[in-house]
Parts: C-alpha cells; sequence; structure tokens
C-alpha cells in the first residue's frame, strides 16, 4: 500500500516535472523561432463567397468570428505601432461577405481603413467601398451614411460628396435632424472646425465601444484646440485694433475683457502667444505632438 | 394511434436515461463563456455573437443527437432483440417506426427548448431588458427544430435498409447536399447542357432543401421573419418527413427479420 503511494506520488511529481519541461522548452522554441523567422501575416483564404459556402448554415456565426479578428488585429498591430494593415480590408470584406448585415464591421470598419495612420490605414477609397456595400445591404440604416458622409469630409475632403451623403441619409424618417443641417452646412461652406467638432461629437455620442469613443475624443480634442486658438486670435485681433498693438500674453486679454479667463488645452496646459500675437499650444503640452501628427502630409 | 403514443413516451424515457440531455451542459458552458469573452475581445458584437452561437449550438447538438440517435433507433433495438418481443405484441410496424420518431422528436423538442432558455439567460447578461425583436429567436429555434424532424426521419429512413455506420454517412451526406440544394437550382455553367441543367434543377428539388430552415442571419440582427415564411417551412418539412417516414414504413415493413 506504503508502495503504492510513493508511486503514484513519484508519477505526479514526475508529470508536473515533465510539463513544466515541456512548457520551458516550448518558451524557448518560440523565442528561437522568432529570431529566425520574420513573421508575416498570412490569411489563407480570400474569397469571401468561397467562404460563405464552406461555412454551411453557420455564416453569420463565422462573419461575426472574422470581424472579431479584424478587431484583433487592429489592435495587435496598434500595439506594437506597426502600420502595416494590409490585411484589415481583405478580412473586412470576408466578414461583410459572409454576414452583409454586420453593421459594426461596416461603421467601425471604415473608421480602421480611412484613418490617417498611425490610428488607421488611411485608406478613404476602401472606406468608402465597404460603406457603400454596406449601404446598398441595409439602406434602410441611416447611420452608415453618416460614416460614409464622415469618410468624405474629414479623409477624402470631397465637401459635396459629403453634403451628398448626409442628405441622402436624412431621408430616412429615422434620421436626426442634424443630418439635413449638416448636409446643407457643408455644402455651403465646406470644412470648418465647428462642424468638425460637432461631426466628431456625434461619433463619440452613438458609440458604447471604448475604443471607438476614445478615437473620438482624441478628434474633439484637436477639434478643440483649434477651436480655442480661432477664439484667442479673434480676441487677440480685436486687442491690436483697439490698442494699436498685437498683445504678447494671453492675460492682456483677459484684463481687456476680451477673453473671460485665459483658455487651456484639452490637457490642462494654457495656451502661449507666440510671434507675431498668434495663439499656439505650449511647448510643454503632449497636444503639441499630437497636432503635429495630424497636421503633418499623409504618406 | 395508442401504439404510438406509447412507443414515442419509451423512446423519450429511454433517451433520458442515456443522459442525452447532458449536452445541455456543455450548452451552458458555451453560452456562460461566450457571454463573458465577447464583450471584451470584439466591438459591437456581443448580441449578434451570442444570438448566432446559441443558435449554431443548438443547430449542431441537435444534428448530432438527431443522427446519431436516429440511426440508433430501429438497429439497436434489433441488436437487443427487443423488437421481436415488441412487435410480437398487436403493433403495426409502421406504428413502430413513426412511435420511435416521435419519441426522438420529442426529445429533441425538452433538449432544444432547454437551450433556448440558456440562451435567453445567456443573452439577459449582456442585454437587459430583452427587447420585442429578441423574441424572434424563438422563430429561429422552431425552425431549427424543423430541421432536426427532417433529420431524424431521413436517419431512420437509411437505418431500415442499411448499416448503423451507412445511414450515418448517407445521413450527414444528404444533410451536406440540401444546403446546397439551391445552388444546385440556380448554378449557371457554360460546360453544362441545357439537359444537364434541367436534370441538377430536377434533383435539386427532390433533395432536402435545409436552407429554407436557416434564418440564423436575419433574427441575429433583430430582425423578424415573415410569418408566411414560417407557415411555408412548417407545411415543407411535414410533407417531406412524411414521404420519407412512408417510404421508411414501406421498407420496414417488407424487411426479413429473421
Amino acid at each position: 500500500m506504503k508502495l503504492r503511494q510513493m508511486a503514484g506520488l513519484l508519477l505526479a511529481v514526475l508529470l508536473l516535472g515533465g510539463f513544466a519541461g515541456v512548457w520551458k522548452l516550448q518558451t524557448r522554441i518560440d523565442q528561437e523561432k522568432r529570431s529566425v523567422f520574420v513573421e508575416q501575416d498570412e490569411l489563407a483564404l480570400r474569397s469571401g463567397p468561397l467562404l460563405k459556402k464552406l461555412s454551411l448554415e453557420y455564416a453569420p456565426l463565422v462573419g461575426a468570428i472574422y470581424w472579431t479578428r479584424v478587431v484583433q488585429y487592429f489592435g495587435e498591430k496598434h500595439r506594437l505601432h506597426q502600420k502595416n494593415l494590409d490585411l484589415m480590408w481583405p478580412m473586412l470584406d470576408i466578414a461583410t461577405t459572409l454576414d452583409p448585415n454586420l453593421l459594426p464591421a461596416y461603421r467601425f470598419g471604415s473608421i480602421f481603413l480611412s484613418d490617417r495612420p498611425p490610428r488607421g490605414q488611411g485608406r478613404p477609397d476602401l472606406a468608402v467601398k465597404l460603406l457603400e456595400r454596406g449601404i446598398a445591404a441595409n439602406p434602410d440604416h441611416w447611420r452608415l451614411y453618416q460614416d460614409l458622409g464622415n469618410v468624405y469630409y474629414f479623409d477624402v475632403k470631397d465637401y459635396p460628396k459629403a453634403a451628398a451623403a448626409y442628405e441622402e441619409g436624412s431621408k430616412n424618417p429615422k434620421a436626426l435632424i442634424w443630418m439635413k443641417v449638416m448636409a446643407a452646412k457643408i455644402s455651403a461652406e465646406g470644412e470648418s472646425p465647428e462642424t468638425s467638432y460637432f461631426l466628431w461629437q456625434q461619433v463619440y455620442d452613438s458609440t458604447t465601444d471604448p475604443a471607438i469613443k476614445f478615437n473620438a475624443e482624441e478628434h474633439l480634442k484637436l477639434m478643440k484646440v483649434q477651436l480655442d486658438i480661432k477664439e484667442i486670435n479673434r480676441a487677440a485681433d480685436e486687442f491690436g485694433k483697439q490698442t494699436g498693438h498685437r498683445a504678447t500674453r494671453i492675460g492682456e486679454l483677459v484684463q481687456a475683457g476680451l477673453l473671460k479667463f485665459a483658455p487651456r488645452d484639452p490637457l490642462g496646459y494654457p495656451y502661449v502667444l507666440g510671434e507675431g500675437g498668434k495663439a499656439e499650444l505650449n511647448l510643454d503640452s503632449p497636444m503639441l505632438e499630437k497636432e503635429l501628427m495630424e497636421s503633418r502630409p499623409p504618406n | 394511434m395508442r401504439n404510438v403514443w406509447v412507443v414515442a413516451t419509451n423512446t423519450f424515457r429511454e433517451a433520458v436515461r442515456d443522459r442525452v440531455l447532458y449536452n445541455l451542459v456543455f450548452f451552458a458552458l458555451l453560452m456562460m463563456g461566450a457571454a463573458i469573452l465577447v464583450g471584451q475581445i470584439s466591438i459591437g458584437i456581443e448580441e449578434s455573437v451570442i444570438v448566432s452561437l446559441g443558435l449554431s449550438a443548438i443547430s449542431v447538438i441537435g444534428i448530432f443527437i438527431a443522427v446519431f440517435i436516429g440511426v440508433g433507433l430501429v438497429s439497436k433495438e434489433m441488436d437487443k432483440r427487443t423488437l421481436y418481443a415488441l412487435l410480437a405484441k398487436p403493433v403495426q410496424r409502421w406504428e413502430f417506426l413513426l412511435g420511435k420518431f416521435g419519441g426522438l422528436v420529442m426529445t429533441l423538442t425538452v433538449n432544444t427548448a432547454a437551450m433556448a432558455v440558456g440562451l435567453y439567460a445567456a443573452l439577459w447578461t449582456v442585454k437587459h431588458p430583452l427587447e420585442r425583436s429578441d423574441w424572434y429567436l424563438l422563430v429561429a429555434v422552431y425552425l431549427i427544430l424543423l430541421k432536426l424532424a427532417l433529420i431524424v426521419a431521413l436517419a431512420m429512413l437509411f437505418s431500415c435498409f442499411t448499416t448503423p455506420f451507412l445511414a450515418i454517412l448517407f445521413t450527414l451526406g444528404l444533410y451536406f447536399a440540401g444546403l446546397f440544394a439551391e445552388d444546385l437550382r440556380t448554378m449557371q455553367a457554360i460546360s453544362l447542357t441545357p439537359e444537364t441543367m434541367k436534370l441538377f434543377r430536377g434533383i435539386s428539388y427532390l433533395l432536402p432543401n435545409f436552407e429554407n430552415f436557416n434564418v440564423m442571419g436575419v433574427v441575429a440582427h433583430g430582425r423578424s421573419v415573415p410569418a408566411t415564411l414560417v407557415w411555408q417551412d412548417t407545411g415543407y418539412a411535414i410533407l417531406y418527413a412524411a414521404i420519407v417516414l412512408a417510404g421508411a414504413a414501406m421498407i420496414f415493413s417488407r424487411r426479413n427479420l429473421k
């Protein structure tokens, strides 16, 4: 009996030790492989229709799995600061072919595709293609028109097409009234910081997803900087007209009653007046880097 | 009909005794895992994944039960020689077959209903209160049940004239072929002659069209299923199952059981 117990104990120890060895060895093999092979993104099957057939009656589930793969792929690339998002479109193509009613894939997928690197792939043309496909499959969903308008407005900078998308979406009885207002405003004025701020606010308010909310919040911060600078410059110009010289500090504008208080950027850093008395971001503010990233020309 | 009812209730009791309903534990774990995980690894599809995963699991588990137990309904009775004792009583062979069919459909109904409750519980954890559109799921569950009944009928037909292994192969083969029945009908190929295309078209109507019962994609996105379609599918399943069971009864009644 005692011998059997001993044997059992020995076997348990051996098993534990054996598996610990396997685990240790596998981690070493993984490290070794990483140094030998350059990781390559692969997508074994690129044909959506073929995958749909192979999915039998379970295409909606496989579509949802593919969409989850898109999210994971995007998140991983973002985490590793990798700009190559070449598989984004094929995977979105497959996900939406498998389930043409998969609205999140169109809505968030178009943001991933159109946003400028490093936030997205910088391919608004593919985002437009994706959204047009989404609209064809889900014509009653007015938010897709909003997304199409946003891509034309922010990324393609084609304001007539943006206005047309908002206008078309506004014809849906469920669409919010601002869609029609935006169509008219963009048609008349083109791009303006106020319009951009409003549109990003709509994206922020209409999503519950933390990642998309964060993205919209980042854009809103940048838009707020533009609006603040516009307001400070307006006050500085007025100050110049009243006193005959440009203000050198924002405090002067507050003292003159042209600003109620010294504005701060979204991260809490006070704005400064630079050369020529024009408002600028504080050199210490991390917003400066974000703004530079945003204003650099696309690759 | 009393004989049919007695055989059916006994088949149901036997299935419960054979622990067929244990699959519900697996289903419950799957749904709990999905409800916890999906929200963390994806965006905006928590509800639709719960629904499509739940319905797919109900379908796959149901198909396994329908095929594997359905094939064994007749052959097991013959192997254990309990069939001879039963047929010595005033029970017709067709009554035996119909009772067996009814018993397994009863088991599948209880199983599917329990899984549907589990699906709603999982859905409730990611979204409450439930909306009106969430009740469309019941239509999808009902259509899955019709599909399963049809598969049971096919499994019984094959088990009447061949070995259990071949009957499983034939049933699964016909199930897969039935999923592509529509493609066979709409196939456009340059190399096919008009006669061949007509032949394919004819075959496509003979095959059980299992795509008829697939509304997962519709209900997963909160859209309703037209009532007409539900009635038509019900009629299709009853008619097709009746033809298959009549064929099975005919073969079984002529089969030499010695």
